[in-house]
């Protein structure tokens, strides 16, 4: 229901996706339940002519269920809620797959700094390609990141993946993802970092095997100059 | 009734409306977004690498906006300052004739007193100094022709990192940045910490 309006670009969007659904759909049938019955009932015992208001304290066994059986059923519906979050979390925040490729991610303000691995496929190596805001990756392969902060507070965000991580100087956060579908799509920072944070976007390159393999090759000689300087 | 719809569609169709004033008064308006770094007064901050610009040349700072907006400056994962001042630069693409606008503000701000904090040998600065003439001026007032902008209004904390970012590749390496990369031998001369402050205290004494 959700992929008709939204475009989802990871393994994981639509876990998160339909979470979200599950929110939606129970909190909007009880809010359409509680908004018929209050405004049904202001229509039933509104003022009439000849008709005493009355106080009801709402104590008897009868109008107690009025609180007690919807009370009840908003916990089943919390139960049911916590159990498909945790599920998801677990998949997505606790459990780190076999890494195709290991990235390095650095927020600072106001620039996302990405450090790809060169030609050997390994990171912290003399190919590695370092750019700022632009993030080239391989469809269909699982990356681990490794986020940092160098300043202040930043927040990863990549909205195509419904993937949003916090960076916090000093920490570097694990994380990962699998991207689904090719193209270009927006990375932007989620956490209020000064001044620039709403020009601190950034764009994600999700590129067939080989055509990033064209990349990775028409990269690492540029960088290696750029290193000798 | 009446009055208040009339408002109303007054004040949508002012908001409707394109931006479309250049100049200083302009360039006042924008300015607001660099004052949070350089100071309202323009004077900079050291604390944020963010250098005293009120009162310099237009055409330099006009270049040097053009540079981070197009990626020849700051483009380098290694310039802190530069990476905060890129999408600064970059946010000014959304209404045409701001670069210059905001240019001609500062330009006719007050000079600041550029701070003096490494101290060095002015005396042996100025030998050194000698090489920079070429294109800075004997009296280091810069000289658009060459591209070289005035150094003497600059703060030499900031020259000494530009200093140091030209010759580590930092600035100056980006195939966009031709005026830059005429810097990186000059800076390659000074050989250490003491010789830049050297040429930095010569420039000091500059008037």
């Amino acid at each position: 229901m959700i992929e008709q309006f939204v475009e989802a670009g990871s393994t994981y969007a639509r876990n998160i996706d339909n979470v979200i659904l599950l929110i939606g759909v129970l909190v909007g049938f009880w809010w359409a339940l509680s908004t018929g019955v209050f405004f049904g009932l202001i229509l039933k015992y509104r003022a009439k002519p000849g008709v005493r208001a009355k106080y009801v304290p709402g104590t008897s066994k009868v109008e107690k269920k009025f609180i007690n059986i919807p009370h009840g059923l908003v916990l089943v519906c919390d139960v049911l809620v916590i159990i498909a979050a945790v599920q998801v979390w677990v998949h997505v925040k606790q459990t780190l797959p076999e890494p195709d490729y290991e990235i390095r991610i650095i927020g600072q303000q106001w620039a996302w700094t990405f450090q790809h691995p060169g030609a050997d496929g390994e990171l912290d190596t003399d190919d590695d390609i370092r750019l700022v805001d632009e993030l080239h990756i391989e469809v269909d392969k699982n990356y681990v990141f490794h986020l940092e902060a160098t300043d202040v507070m930043h927040s990863f965000s990549v909205p195509i993946f419904r993937l949003k991580q916090d960076a916090i100087p000093g920490r570097t956060i694990t994380g990962w993802f699998n991207a689904t579908i090719t193209g270009e799509y927006d990375i932007q920072c989620a956490e209020m970092c000064g001044i620039g944070h709403g020009v601190m976007g950034a764009r994600i390159h999700i590129e067939r095997g080989e055509q990033h393999a064209a990349w990775v090759a028409d990269q690492t000689p540029t960088v290696a100059t750029v290193d000798a300087q | 009734m009446k009055k208040t719809i009339l408002v109303f569609a007054a004040l949508l169709l002012a908001g409707c409306g394109n931006v479309t004033e250049v100049g200083a008064e302009r360039g006042k308006q924008v300015f607001r977004t660099c004052a949070p770094c350089h100071g309202v007064d323009g004077g900079g901050m050291e604390a944020t690498g963010a250098p005293s610009i009120a009162g310099q040349e237009q055409w330099y700072i006009e270049s040097q906006l053009v540079k981070f907006r197009d990626g020849a400056r700051g483009d380098h994962p290694d310039d802190v300052e530069g990476l905060r001042m890129r999408p600064m630069a970059r946010s000014l693409r959304t209404h045409a004739g701001d670069v210059e606008s905001v240019a001609e503000y500062v330009s006719s701000m007050p000079l600041q007193a550029p701070d003096h904090t490494l101290g060095g040998d002015a005396a042996a600065g100025a030998a050194r100094f000698a090489l920079c003439v070429a294109c800075h001026g004997p009296d280091g007032k810069g000289n658009q022709a060459m591209n070289a902008p005035s150094l003497t209004d600059k703060d030499d904390w900031y020259l000494a990192r530009q200093i140091e970012k030209f010759k580590s590749g930092i600035r100056g390496a980006d195939p966009l940045d031709a005026s830059g990369a005429t810097m990186v031998p000059m800076a390659m001369t000074l050989p250490d910490d003491k010789a830049v402050a050297d040429v930095l205290a010569h420039i000091a004494t500059l008037k």
